[in-house]
């Protein structure tokens, strides 16, 4: 069974991905409030990986990977970009620097910067 | 044929007050007894329970009409027909259990007084009926049922990734059964005061607000836009017009990791309507004290007796109604409802059984977002069913944790603005390990000294 992960595009993401062909797979959430990168992760062995990696991760209602480390995101979102590819060579990529991406993620357990808001 | 709704009496017929008023006869009560300091039971090191809460919510009347920690019978009873010895319904065991090497130290006995100290001071006393065994795991499986013997609505077996399941397993084996009292009693801490209504107070509440109807919306979340469709659509049941006043009944309490702060939880409801998008005269915010056992159908019938007792006439149950993971079905709680799950002891739901409840569910489908409708519908309505988008708590969670501000068509921007307020506080937009270690050390409730 597969699941999807989604990565949240803000303007500086959606900037950083033009002219690399992957903007014809933005998909547009909630009505185009948001946009995202939605990736197919196949069950084995990705998103079993994913869930072992990461024991705040779940599977949601949507059958939607979540709950994973923002540092995890960053990492997809960056292998997306620089091999120009939503596939499974992405998560490979990212599961080759999981060292340091679970270093990242157990900071963030610790804190998150909170956002400036008026 | 009566058409208007009634306020319906407490559950067991009247609330339960064993909360000792006056502090002189409070220190009367207490003079002589041995003290034991109550302690968070641990799962893993991570505190998951902490028995105050129970004695606060049965004191104060919100678990009407179970008056204290279980007997051995009442536990048996409780686990295998869901109700009490006075046949009331009752959906989980209450016990105050303690440590084999804590019970030596005490040296207590069938007919003690036992004092029962909190953050130091005096807070409550147990009058000691019984003292028992137990084994934990037995009663963390029998609690929440499994696939064999409760085929209906159990999925799969339960293990230690439950929530519930664990504090059950956290239990100490030794019990002490009897009925508490308290008798100092403590003082609700910001923010968590001004939603403190005990079933007396609500129902006087109710009262003075002109409320009969009131349709109670449970929660454990931040709302999402999703959540306040679903509460301000189910209230349009009632009797010959909507429900008078919507209930926001909050659980706050040692709950799991990555689920949101207490403290943003209860204010983030009450921006609802302070922001306006339900009328203050219409919406009011309360709170349960309660670790939270995500018992899906067996937790709505907490829910149920909670609700009933704080004076709602109607209950709304939506999809997964306080469940967690995939262990009972979908709509455990709307199957118990709408026709009762045999091998809980309800051959009826709930309020068709004697000794039953009197509050009337709603149960709801999904609310969803259709950008071809362009609203927040409702999913026995809309059927662009290839458009549709479903809210997801974890997506919502996720998009906040990257610091995302979210659309208003997901999250009320007022509210996201109290769950940043909680976040600067607490330097994590979520419940971690710090904020849950240091909370436990805090509770939610002060007590002023006491000298015995």
């Amino acid at each position: 069974m597969g699941y999807s992960l989604a990565v949240i595009l803000d303007k500086k993401r959606l900037e950083g991905i033009k002219g690399t062909g992957l903007e014809s797979k933005v998909t547009d959430m909630f009505g185009g409030a948001i946009q995202a990168l939605i990736m197919d992760v196949p069950e084995e062995p990705y998103a079993k990986r994913i869930l072992a990696e990461f024991p705040g991760a779940r599977i949601d209602a949507r059958n939607f990977l979540e709950e994973v480390p923002v540092a995890f995101k960053k990492a997809v979102y960056e292998e997306i970009r620089r091999l120009k590819s939503m596939g499974p060579e992405v998560l490979d990529a990212v599961f080759e620097k999981m060292a340091e991406i679970k270093e990242l993620a157990a900071q963030e357990q610790e804190y998150l910067p909170p956002p400036e808001v008026d | 044929m009566e058409i208007k709704i009634k306020t319906p009496l407490p559950h067991g017929g009247r609330l339960v007050d064993r909360v000792v008023r006056n502090p002189e006869l409070g220190k009367k009560m207490a003079r002589g007894c041995p003290a034991y300091d109550i302690k968070p039971n641990l799962y893993n090191g991570m505190p998951v329970r902490n028995v105050y809460r129970e004695i606060m919510s049965i004191c104060y009347g919100f678990f009407s009409p179970v008056e204290g920690s279980m007997t051995q019978a009442e536990v048996e009873r409780v686990l295998k027909e869901r109700r009490l010895l006075s046949n009331w319904i009752f959906p989980y065991p209450l016990v105050f259990d303690i440590s084999e090497e804590d019970y030596k130290k005490l040296g207590v006995s069938v007919g003690d007084r036992l004092l029962l100290r909190l953050k130091g001071q005096p807070f409550a006393v147990l009058d000691i009926e019984e003292i028992y065994e137990i084994d934990p795991q037995e009663i963390a499986t029998r609690t929440f049922g499994t696939p064999e013997n409760n085929p209906e609505v159990v999925r799969r077996a339960f293990d230690t990734k439950h929530p519930g399941y664990v504090i059950y397993l956290s239990l100490n084996r030794i019990v002490l059964a009897g009925k508490y009292t308290i008798i100092n009693e403590p003082r609700l801490r910001p923010p968590f005061d001004r939603f403190w209504y005990p079933p007396a107070k609500s129902r006087e509440e109710f009262k003075r607000r002109g409320w009969t109807t009131v349709i109670n919306h449970q929660t454990r979340n931040v709302p999402h836009v999703g959540h306040e469709a679903l509460l301000r659509n189910a209230a349009f049941t009632g009797d010959t017009k909507p429900c008078d006043g919507i209930l926001v009944n909050c659980i706050v309490g040692a709950k799991r990791l990555g689920d949101y702060p207490d403290e943003a939880i209860v204010e983030a409801h009450e921006m609802v309507n302070l922001a306006g998008y339900v009328k203050p005269q219409r919406h009011m915010v309360t709170m349960l004290l309660w670790d939270m056992r995500y018992g899906n159908p067996l937790e709505s019938l907490l829910h149920g007796i909670v609700r009933q007792n704080m004076g709602c006439t109607h209950h709304m149950f939506g999809r997964d109604h306080a469940a967690v993971g995939d262990y009972y079905d979908s709509y455990a709680t709307q199957i118990l409802w709408e026709k009762g799950i045999p091998s809980f002891g309800f051959p009826a739901p709930p309020n068709a059984v004697e000794y039953g409840l009197l509050i009337r569910p709603q149960n709801m489908a999904e609310f969803w977002y259709c950008p071809h409708c362009q609203e927040v519908t409702y999913s026995e309505n809309c059927n662009h069913l290839d458009e549709i988008q479903r809210f997801s708590g974890s997506f919502i969670r996720s998009l906040l944790s990257e610091g995302l501000f979210p659309p208003p068509v997901i999250m009320r921007p007022e509210v996201y603005k109290v769950v940043v307020k909680w976040w600067k506080q607490f330097g994590y937009p979520f419940n971690n390990k710090k904020y849950l270690t240091e909370r436990e050390k805090e509770l939610e409730v002060d007590l002023a000294p006491m000298d015995i």
